[in-house]
């Protein structure tokens, strides 16, 4: 099984929104789930630039390729067991 | 412009054991209408109150004459008969070194009874024959002046008799570590390391002669000032994306020409580098911080950062002080600022309305707002060469 490809947005405004703690995935993730992610951190990746929503909604994190918006630790995580028992199955 | 010299400029002092305040002046000023360095080294008679009064009135009427370029004869002698006169003594006395230095290279030194200024050039020691003055009312008292024309990586460094009289008395040194010995562990301190700052190099003088005292307690103020020639190191501060596109590539091209240190503080102003020059950029892990926003490493530039927190951080350390052994974006940031002399900005202009977010903290700044301060300080704290430029 591929590993699941975790992006996190480490621009000003995802980092100041708590992009800071989802980092804490990287250094110390859940042991169940420590060899199946690869985490990848992004200088910015342009979401808040979306003028269109009315403030933006960050952090963002992509979980393979899918968008995460207000991100936090337990969502990422919870995101990440999802995909996790969805392929086992 | 360009091919004037920058003088980086640094002292360092111990006071005499027991005293409360220094006897020795040390004093050092910028005129930049002029281009112009005086830095002047004062040795008050005796040691204490007494001696800082004298001084420092010494230096600060020095540096009042060499700015107004008062004729020599007729400054010495104003100077003189105005110190108080010392009453065990029945002498008015403060010795001095006075180098002025233009940015071109020219350098005039005035001595009075300090130990003679050393002089370095390609590491070695260099002797110069100076002149001697004195006035008709003060005859004894001989004021040495020699010019030098000053080529990049020279080196001078004047200092007091506590210095060279270090550890006068011990079995070891018995007439005190001498002008001589001075300039050994000057000449050995540059074998190891060439390209000391000004500053870490008086440091080290004066640690030096503090460890040849009797129980390395001061037997007299010991006051050293250095001053180190050369070709200003330049770094160029990237951060933000132009106000317009058509802009990218005219920055990115500033980034590629740039001869000297670059550093990159913004994701997107790096993005666009990236882009525009084709160039692999990845996060530096080794910086984690949960504060601060990781660095990044880009070939060709020596610092990528996130912009608006570091450089708040970075404006918070230049005002406090850098955190000590600290390895955050903002830290190496600030090593990278204080480590140059000419620092080139060229801030984007953009306002990245996710910032302007009433959620987010106060203190997200507009980014021309905390460059404006941060080179002010820069500026004005740090004797730094700043130009900037708004895209």
């Amino acid at each position: 099984m591929d590993k699941i490809k975790v992006k996190i947005c480490c621009g000003t405004s995802c980092f100041v929104m708590g992009a800071s703690q989802i980092q804490v995935l990287e250094f110390e993730p859940p042991a169940d789930i420590k060899d199946k992610i690869e985490i990848e951190e992004s200088r910015c990746l342009n979401y808040c630039h979306n003028t269109a929503a009315k403030y933006n909604h960050g952090p963002f994190v992509e979980v393979n390729g899918e968008l995460i918006e207000e991100a936090n630790f337990e969502k990422v995580v919870n995101k990440i067991r999802e995909i996790i028992n969805g392929t086992i199955k | 412009m360009t091919s004037s010299l920058f003088i980086d400029i640094g002292s360092s002092q111990v006071q005499k054991d027991g005293e409360d305040c220094f006897g020795d002046t040390v004093y050092a000023k910028k005129i930049p209408e002029e281009q112009r360095i005086i830095g002047i080294l004062s040795d008050g008679l005796g040691s204490g109150v007494k001696a800082n009064i004298l001084s420092s009135m010494t230096t600060r009427m020095a540096m009042k004459f060499m700015e107004d370029n008062t004729e020599l004869q007729r400054a010495s002698q104003i100077m003189m008969d105005a110190l108080p006169i010392c009453q065990v003594r029945k002498i008015s006395y403060a010795t001095f070194s006075i180098v002025d230095s233009e940015l071109e290279g020219k350098t005039r030194i005035f001595e009075m009874d300090n130990p003679r200024y050393i002089f370095i050039r390609n590491n070695r020691l260099f002797d110069i024959k100076g002149r001697e003055f004195s006035s008709p009312k003060w005859k004894d008292r001989k004021i040495l002046v020699s010019q030098i024309n000053n080529l990049p990586e020279d080196r001078i460094i004047i200092m007091s008799d506590g210095v060279t009289q270090a550890g006068i008395g011990n079995k070891k040194y018995p007439l005190g570590w001498g002008r001589q010995g001075c300039i050994d562990f000057v000449l050995s301190t540059l074998e190891k390391d060439p390209y000391i700052s000004s500053s870490a190099l008086s440091e080290k003088i004066v640690a030096e002669a503090l460890n040849k005292e009797n129980g390395k307690k001061a037997g007299d103020d010991i006051s050293c000032m250095c001053l180190y020639f050369r070709n200003p190191r330049k770094l160029l501060i990237v951060t933000g994306p132009p106000f317009n596109e058509d802009k990218d590539k005219e920055i990115a091209e500033m980034v590629a020409s740039y001869d000297g240190k670059i550093a990159i503080c913004g994701g997107t102003t790096a993005n666009i580098i990236e882009r525009e020059l084709c160039l692999k950029c990845e996060i530096d892990k080794t910086s984690f911080d949960a504060k601060i926003p990781m660095a990044s490493k880009m070939e060709g530039v020596d610092l990528v950062t996130e912009g608006i927190l570091t450089l708040t951080d970075v404006y918070r350390m230049l005002k406090e002080g850098i955190d000590k052994n600290s390895n955050t974006a903002s830290a190496r940031l600030v090593r990278l600022l204080l480590g140059s002399d000419k620092i080139d900005f060229v801030v984007g202009t953009k306002i990245n309305v996710a910032h302007q977010d009433p959620n987010l903290p106060m203190e997200l700044e507009i980014r021309r707002n905390i460059v404006k301060k941060i080179f002010r300080l820069l500026q004005s704290r740090y004797l730094k060469e700043i130009s900037v430029q708004y895209l």
